[in-house]
């Protein structure tokens, strides 16, 4: 099983529900968010685009991040294709956040609050499950997965633009998606063999 | 610095510098990398000027059999670089978990090198062992591993195939020449400057015509930085005309080749002390070893996730 992801640029409406649902569920600090929104303008008047891009780690197949990792850290699940940080294992070298195309990583150097009152509650709670001096991404909310769930971010979606599954499931709906309308990678010169496909907004 | 609202009290708040600079930097076509240069990560930067001029000033010093060299090669890499090198780490105190993965990663292979050169290098000076039998084996594991101490810190930049301007075969042979001049520098800068049983001569020449082929490398790598694709011809726009071009021009270009080569040209003219000279040609070099290491590192940009005319075109 290979789990992963196809996200339709053309339903996308850039209302950065994911990266809210995702700040949600993982509690992480400000300036760190597992799953942003890009946006891109280009072309000149009347004739403008405009286009979000919602970027999340790729769970790529070739994992650039745990090539470079001296630890042993930044891991691949071999049952499904994540790709996850063994805090516990992490030195904070930044050679991941060096190596991630994609700008999934994230350093966790000063513990910062939202707010100058202090975390609340919530905050408290969640932000106890983050260690600092480590690198985190996005693991597919695993937590989720075992309860039988997708994660925030496409559950969340109120467009359904993000769609997760199994892609070497050749009748999953990820795989018909990519077959049939067109499903591409980022950056694919790279040779990481993302886990997330885009389909084109222009179809 | 940036502002923001306070919802609650409707004041203006002032933004915190580094999320001000993320968020700026997310909005760009071409990312800078922020993590190995920017706050505590100048750190890696100092780490590797030490630990390269180190291996360098190691081997010179070996190979001229001056041990004041040697000692002052083993404080640079164990002492400065080492404690750079932990200074720098997230989580020092797991430090030793670096070693497990020699198979895979440069970095740890470079921790592998500093600890063999720093068993070594030590053992190698002590009089017990430099009168015995295991001398010759001791002394050249040091010079092995001072070797890939100089071979491994390109390697690390050039491994990230996110920033195509490190990611180039180039790196690595500038990152040991580099090393080599340093470590030259370094020894040069020590005999002018109160120390004694070197012919700094001999040395001398061989600086001259390493800083002459540094500044060749240089001139090679950005012309075939330019020919790599969009993010790598940002990077050589931002040192050569760009936020960076003032330490490229000032450090690496002025006091790295230009003064080493005025200096050793104008040597009559100037009338200087031999010794003096060459001390000043060797701080010299030093200041541009570390101007084109921070420079090479600070203009490292990130492929770009989407190109600026449409998705998905490589950068």
């Amino acid at each position: 099983m290979r789990l992963g992801m196809v996200i339709d640029l053309k339903r996308c409406i850039g209302c950065y529900g994911c990266q809210i649902a995702c700040k949600a569920e993982h509690g992480t600090r400000p300036g760190t968010t597992y799953a942003r929104v890009v946006k891109r303008e280009w072309g000149v008047y009347p004739n403008v685009k405009k286009l979000s891009i919602p970027v999340l780690c790729m769970h790529c197949a070739e994992p650039p991040c745990v090539e470079v990792c001296p630890t042993g850290a930044s891991q691949k699940r071999s049952e499904d294709g994540i790709v996850f940080v063994e805090s516990d294992f992490c030195v904070g070298c930044r050679a991941c956040v060096m190596s991630c195309p994609y700008g999934a990583r994230y350093f966790q150097d000063e513990q910062r609050d939202y707010f100058d009152t202090g975390e609340n509650e919530y905050e408290q709670a969640l932000y106890a499950a983050h260690q600092a001096g480590v690198v985190e991404k996005c693991d597919f909310c695993r937590h989720r997965l075992e309860q039988g769930q997708e994660p925030a971010c496409s559950a969340n979606c109120m467009c359904k633009a993000r769609i997760f599954g199994d892609l070497e499931d050749p009748n999953s709906e990820v795989s018909r998606l990519i077959r049939e309308e067109g499903g591409f990678q980022l950056n694919p010169e790279l040779g990481t063999d993302p886990s997330v496909y885009y389909l084109p907004p222009d179809r | 610095m940036g502002e923001r609202i306070d919802w609650r009290t409707g004041e203006t708040m002032a933004f915190p510098d580094r999320l001000d600079l993320q968020r700026q930097d997310l909005s760009q076509v071409y990312r800078p990398q922020r993590e190995w240069i920017d706050g505590r990560g100048l750190l890696i930067v100092i780490a590797h000027f030490f630990s390269g001029i180190g291996a360098g000033a190691w081997l010179w010093s070996t190979l001229y059999d001056f041990p004041m060299g040697q000692a002052l090669a083993i404080g640079c890499v164990i002492g400065l670089s080492g404690v750079a090198h932990m200074a720098f780490l997230g989580r020092w105190d797991r430090f030793w978990r670096m070693l497990r993965r020699p198979h895979q990663s440069w970095i740890s292979r470079g921790i592998w090198s500093i600890g063999i050169f720093g068993l070594a290098a030590v053992a190698s000076m002590l009089p017990a062992v430099r009168d015995s039998a295991a001398a010759p084996v001791v002394l050249g594991l040091s010079v092995l591993a001072a070797t890939a101490i100089l071979l491994y810190e390109g390697f690390v930049y050039a491994a990230s195939r996110a920033i195509p301007f490190w990611r180039t075969r180039l790196l690595p042979v500038l990152y040991i020449a580099y090393g080599l001049r340093g470590g030259a520098a370094l020894l040069l800068a020590v005999a002018a400057f109160g120390g004694s049983g070197f012919d700094v001569r001999a040395v001398e020449v061989i600086k001259l015509w390493v800083v002459v082929s540094t500044a060749v490398l240089i001139l090679l790598y950005l012309v075939s930085s330019t020919r790599s694709g969009g993010a790598a011809r940002e990077s050589v726009a931002q040192l050569v005309a760009g936020r960076i071009s003032p330490a490229f021009y000032g450090g690496t270009v002025l006091a790295g080749i230009v003064a080493p080569i005025a200096l050793a040209l104008s040597r009559d003219a100037l009338g200087l002390p031999e010794l003096v000279l060459l001390g000043a040609i060797g701080l010299a070099s030093l200041v541009g070893d570390f101007y084109v290491k921070y420079c090479i590192v600070k203009a490292g940009v990130y492929v770009p996730l989407v190109a600026a005319e449409g998705v998905g075109s490589p950068g």
